[in-house]
């Protein structure tokens, strides 16, 4: 990822207001949820899997991301979980399924397993990412038992990294307009801009700490929002736990395919 | 090196994530008992700038491609261990939970992978006792050469042995090994260069922020006995390292062997023809029902998005 692309993501991000009105801590427990009885699905029954999209199909629409977007996004993921599988169908010659005259080896089957479960897997944080905010989060996060110590860190990491992409991208911009063309650094010089980023990331700390103290810091952020759950969120997470533990435990592919 | 969700397995998340915690507990107390009163403000614009120069790539000489540091030695060098810990751990979470990059269940195994690895373990048994403020640009480089090809070699064992605990990969344990441990000694190598210059450059024109990395682990004698004792320490590494090595080498087929045994796999991709009398299920209309599955997925899309987009319509001619 590019300095500039990451600082369109975030900004994309920091702009996007979502559709659904339910408690991060709910979101991010479904999230969890889903996560578990998906992954704990056996590698051999990609059946199974095809239905777990269920989940990011639903709350993608109904955050009005769209299942197109998270889909399309989540396709980055697939060069790393091609990279392991790849050779699933290389090792493992087993047979596994007769269909018809072709027979496909329990290696295809797993690697198809591994391809499907990045896929939901990215899209299910893609829906979590889009359907709320860091901030929210962060609070949530925050609510759930992590120490204030780590719940400050990650806000102030995230309100600095715009900064200080800005201060790179003119570091950038500046060396690329006297580079006549090239585009990577060599070591030596890349090694005294990046020397001069970080020295200046210190000094703003140092000026942000004193800031922070003039206004009273006492080691933690106060959060603005006030979190309490209704009814709503509940619903949401017993129906989503409900639903994960059918789509785990009901084999709607054979189901189908009985039928078919 | 981030990990995915689809590579591991819930127990081995369960467990990764319990140690990764655990660990983030300890930092967090480390780093709130510290007598450093800035430290949360340089903690957090740290990792935020970890983050930029993570995707500010320098050319690797002779190769033509291009890479970016991960920033766990230097982290550490400025902020002491277990802060930069905690400042990794961060940008972790934010790679993760902003930008999609690692997964949520693979969390705990990118933070003991990426973050414990280099802070906690090559930055306090490598680094610290080494070098003693001023060294030279040589030695700050070759020390972080070292500590970072640590970092990462056991970052990538631990992949390894992660993805394999899973049942993810048909690939061997060993064989695995000799595909990831390779590439990171090189990336450890660039990544140590890189973080040895970066720290020569800071320490020539502003000494007194390297030292002043103490939280959590008292201050820094890097003495000449605490050296001796380091080499002792990593030569037996070595030894047993090389031992390791040789059994793992005589264990499986050597690299080009495996390659082309690998290559000539790739004839046999095509689906294996088995005889008709083995016993094996049909499993055509098992595969009948995932086609149908993926179908009725694709149904469940299109109502999804007209209900949704009619609602909102509505709600937006209601207002």
């Amino acid at each position: 990822m590019s300095l500039q692309s990451a600082l369109i993501t975030l900004n994309s991000l920091e702009s996007r207001r979502s559709a659904l009105r339910i408690d991060s801590r709910f979101q991010i427990t479904v999230t969890v949820v889903y996560l578990v009885a998906m992954l704990s699905v056996p590698l051999a029954d990609p059946g199974r899997l095809v239905w777990m999209a269920v989940y990011p199909i639903v709350m993608a629409e109904a955050s009005g991301t769209g299942y197109g977007r998270v889909s399309l996004k989540s396709l980055w993921i697939l060069p790393l979980v091609v990279l392991v599988g790849a050779f699933n169908p290389l090792l493992d010659h087993s047979p596994a399924w007769r269909i018809g005259p072709v027979t496909v080896s329990m290696g295809w089957v797993t690697f198809l397993s591994i391809c499907l479960r990045g896929l939901l897997a990215m899209q299910a944080v893609l829906v979590l990412i889009y359907s709320t905010g860091f901030y929210a989060i962060c609070v949530a996060l925050g609510r759930m038992g992590l120490p204030s110590v780590l719940t400050t860190q990650l806000l102030m990491v995230y309100r600095y990294i715009s900064v200080l992409l800005q201060e790179a991208i003119s570091m950038d911009r500046a060396r690329a307009a006297r580079g006549y063309g090239r585009r990577s650094y060599p070591l030596r010089l890349w090694a005294t801009m990046v020397g001069q980023l970080l020295m200046r990331s210190v000094e703003r700390s140092q000026r942000i700490h004193r800031a922070m103290l003039a206004r009273g810091f006492n080691g933690s952020m106060p959060a603005s929002t006030v979190m309490r759950s209704r009814g709503a969120d509940w619903c949401y997470l017993l129906l989503w736990t409900a639903v994960c533990a059918v789509l785990r435990f009901v084999d709607f592919s054979a189901i189908l395919g009985k039928l078919l | 090196m981030h990990m995915a969700d689809a590579l591991v397995s819930p127990p081995v998340a369960a467990v990764a994530g319990a140690v990764a915690v655990s660990l983030l507990i300890v930092a967090t107390r480390k780093v709130a008992r510290s007598k450093r009163t800035d430290i949360i403000p340089m903690m957090g614009v740290m990792g935020a700038f970890v983050f930029a120069a993570q995707m500010i790539n320098f050319s690797i000489p002779g190769t033509g491609s291009s890479g970016h540091i991960i920033g766990g030695i230097l982290l550490a060098a400025f902020l002491g261990p277990w802060a930069a810990y905690l400042t990794l751990c961060s940008v972790l979470m934010i790679q993760c939970l902003v930008f999609a990059d690692g997964g949520l269940m693979a969390l705990g195994c990118n933070m003991i992978n990426m973050a414990a690895m280099s802070t906690l373990v090559a930055y306090p048994l490598i680094y610290r006792p080494l070098v003693n403020y001023p060294a030279s640009a040589a030695r700050l480089v070759t020390v972080t050469v070292l500590a970072s090809v640590a970092g990462l070699e056991l970052g990538a064992l631990l992949v390894s042995a992660e993805t394999e605990a899973s049942g993810i990969t048909a690939l061997p344990l060993s064989r695995f090994l000799l595909f990831m441990l390779p590439i990171h000694l090189l990336i450890g190598i660039c990544e140590g260069i890189a973080t040895g210059l970066v720290l020569a450059f800071v320490q020539r024109y502003n000494a007194s922020l390297l030292t002043g990395a103490t939280v959590g682990w008292g201050a820094m004698p890097g003495s000449r006995r605490r050296r001796r004792r380091v080499m002792w320490i990593f030569g037996i590494a070595a030894l047993v390292l090389a031992a390791v090595f040789t059994w793992v080498a005589s264990a499986s087929p050597d690299g080009l062997e495996w390659s082309i045994e690998k290559v000539a796999g790739v004839a046999e991709l095509a689906p294996a023809k088995v005889p008709s009398t083995a016993f094996m299920p049909d499993y055509g209309s098992h595969f009948a029902g995932i086609v149908g599955g993926v179908l009725v997925m694709a149904m469940l899309w299109a109502i999804t998005t007209v209900i949704f987009r009619l609602r909102r319509l509505h709600h937006k001619y209601n207002e």
